[in-house]
């Protein structure tokens, strides 16, 4: 029966069976997560090509040296691009209705604390219920401020290190270790909070669809977010925002 | 009797066959060197060699065509080997490098010789010493074979491409006035000789690490393995062999600096002293200008990672009770060297990647906790339907 439900879950085979969809990622956010996907698989095979043990370093021949340049190049753009992304979602949270309800949403509130504490209440079999969670819970949360930390020193610490010239080299050593640790931190964190969360998570496996979509099922919402989902039910403004009108054809996907 | 005298007559013959069969050949390949003194009479024949006491291998044999275009191919044997006046050879003297070599040299009109150099290497940190400022463990020292085999002169590239094109431009030039075309391609080799790095970054890397990485080797002269270098941009640019990446003597020895004259950084005249360090980062003059626009801050930071000596000094409580005297002995360097900024900098960097590798095992390891368990809960949830 687990198996069933692990692989079942495809939205496309769910579309027209009349199930309602509600918008979790809307498509100018599913764009700036694209964008900050690409740039940082980007970013971490080009900078830990520095890290590559010599003998590996050897397989690339005689191209290794035009390897090492358009790595370099590769990197600074894509380091380029991902602070452009950085600085739009800062401008997205300010100056845009939906950046501004995420914003406030994705604020840490004293909920979280007593929603994490229960929650490993709930792990650990003391409770039988986990906490009703609202829009963002304490994981996202948390990952998410990691992202704006990390993505902050990383940006500068790689700023630091592209105008090398003008600084003391101090600062510069400093930088070096930020960075390389920074990276090693981020992704560690990618592959066990991230990845678990959209690909290893029973009922999500193999991946959760939700980045490309944008959408989640009525049922998977109340489960879930059973806050947001009552919210959402009592205000018909917020309707208006999350739920996703049904077409004839059920095709939901591609219009939020 | 009859017998016998027919048998020396005829091996008499045979001799005498024999010996005007070896001068017949070995006067037929002398035309590329000028062997007055015929020593390519034995020397040629490539099985020539021995066991020493200690078992190595000495090859004696001299290959006529790689020597003549080698850079000391128009030299006489005799006039490096000493002592070569009787066979077999009892009294060979070791080469030395500063005798002088009986060729007139161009600029002054004197006897060659490379007395020059050798006096400014045995000044420099790798000479033995001068005066009484002889050094400890000279075994460990290099002399002028360790670095300098016996070059051959080779086309230059790298400085104007990578083709013989540069050779067939210029040289038929030359050779319009200069007709003796042996003479002029070497004439002319002497020259582009100097135009091109011979051996590769990586290669000079592998030579100068041969000493400088062994901890032992180095500590006996109270320096730090130069393992420090390989935790710098600089030696991944040279792994991935990235043209003009810096290896040991772009720094040590930059333009206007000789590899015979390292001194050590406390030396005004070091390259790698602070108040030369922006002109050496800058490489100002030189082929390739590493970091032209290098500020004073920028350029007197340190290189290498932070080695053995940082270490010692950082932990000198624990090294007061080491009684070896090597270790004192880099100590002892250390404060000559490290400066209090430079030591409290190693210590800023060792706490900031410490607080790090907290954090990292921190975060990940709780949040492998946290999604092990959100895993069996997820299960038991839905088993639970």
């Amino acid at each position: 029966m687990i198996k069933q439900r692990l692989f079942s879950r495809s939205k496309v085979d769910a579309k027209s069976d009349g199930h309602r969809y509600f918008v979790r990622l809307n498509f100018n956010e599913r764009v700036q997560h694209m964008i900050f996907l690409i740039c940082f698989i980007v970013l971490a095979i080009t900078g830990f090509m520095l890290k590559l043990p010599e003998d590996i370093v050897q397989k690339f021949g005689n191209a290794k040296d035009i390897v090492f340049f358009y790595r370099g190049i590769l990197h600074r753009i894509a380091g380029t691009i991902m602070i452009l992304v950085s600085l739009y979602h800062v401008f997205y949270l300010l100056f845009t209705q939906a950046g501004r309800r995420w914003l406030q949403d994705m604020l840490p509130k004293f909920k979280d604390l007593t929603d994490m504490i229960g929650t490993m209440l709930y792990y650990l079999r003391v409770k039988e219920k986990h906490p009703e969670y609202d829009r963002f819970y304490y994981k996202q949360k948390l990952e998410y401020g990691a992202l704006i930390a990390g993505a902050t020193l990383m940006s500068l610490t790689g700023l630091l290190l592209w105008t090398e010239e003008m600084w003391p080299k101090f600062l510069l050593d400093i930088a070096n270790i930020v960075h390389g640790m920074e990276a090693i931190l981020a992704c560690l964190a990618i592959m066990v909070w991230h990845m678990y969360e959209v690909h290893l998570r029973p009922r999500k496996f193999p991946i959760d669809n939700l980045w490309l979509t944008g959408v989640i099922e009525e049922e998977e919402l109340r489960e879930e977010f059973p806050l947001h989902y009552q919210k959402i039910m009592e205000d018909p403004e917020l309707q208006k925002v999350y739920l996703v009108p049904e077409h004839e054809d059920g095709d939901t996907s591609l219009r939020v | 009797m009859r017998f016998y005298g027919h048998l020396a007559v005829k091996s008499l013959v045979l001799a005498v066959i024999f010996v005007i069969l070896q001068i017949a050949t070995a006067s037929a390949q002398t035309d590329l060197v000028t062997d007055t003194e015929n020593c390519l009479f034995c020397h040629r024949y490539p099985n020539m060699g021995r066991y020493d006491k200690s078992g190595n291998k000495r090859i004696y044999y001299v290959n006529e065509k790689l020597f003549a275009s080698s850079v000391h191919g128009k030299l006489k044997c005799k006039s490096c080997h000493a002592g070569l006046d009787q066979i077999p050879h009892t009294n060979v003297k070791k080469v030395d490098c500063s005798s002088s070599c009986h060729i007139k040299e161009p600029s002054t009109g004197k006897e060659f010789s490379h007395s020059n150099m050798v006096d400014k290497f045995q000044a420099s940190v790798h000479g033995a010493g001068t005066g009484g400022n002889a050094k400890r463990h000279p075994e460990d020292l290099p002399n002028c074979k360790y670095c300098h085999d016996n070059p051959m002169y080779r086309v230059p590239d790298g400085v104007w491409g990578q083709s013989n094109a540069l050779i067939n431009e210029t040289l038929a030039r030359c050779m319009g006035c200069h007709t003796s075309s042996h003479w002029a391609e070497r004439f002319y080799s002497h020259f582009t000789h100097r135009m091109r790095k011979r051996r590769s970054q990586e290669e000079i890397v592998a030579l100068c690490t041969s000493c400088h990485e062994d901890q032992e080797k180095m500590a006996r002269h109270g320096l730090e393995s130069i393992g420090t270098y390989k935790d710098t941009f600089h030696w991944i640019q040279v792994q991935y062999g990235v043209k003009d990446a810096p290896d040991c003597i772009s720094c040590h020895i930059p333009v206007g600096y000789a590899a015979h004259d390292i001194r050590p950084r406390t030396d005004r005249i070091s390259p790698i002293n602070m108040d030369n360090r922006v002109k050496t980062c800058s490489n100002q003059g030189g082929v390739q200008s590493c970091h032209p626009g290098a500020t004073t801050q920028f350029a007197t930071g340190r290189v290498h990672a932070y080695g053995m000596k940082a270490q010692l000094l950082a932990s000198q409580n624990q090294a007061n009770f080491v009684e070896d005297e090597n270790i004192s002995l880099v100590i002892e360097r250390a404060e000559k060297d490290l400066s209090k900024a430079e030591l409290f900098n190693y210590k800023i960097l060792k706490l900031v990647k410490l607080f790090y590798k907290i954090l990292i095992a921190f975060v990940i390891g709780g949040m492998l906790v946290h999604q092990l368990l959100d895993y069996m809960a997820s299960r038991r949830h839905l088993k639970s339907g």
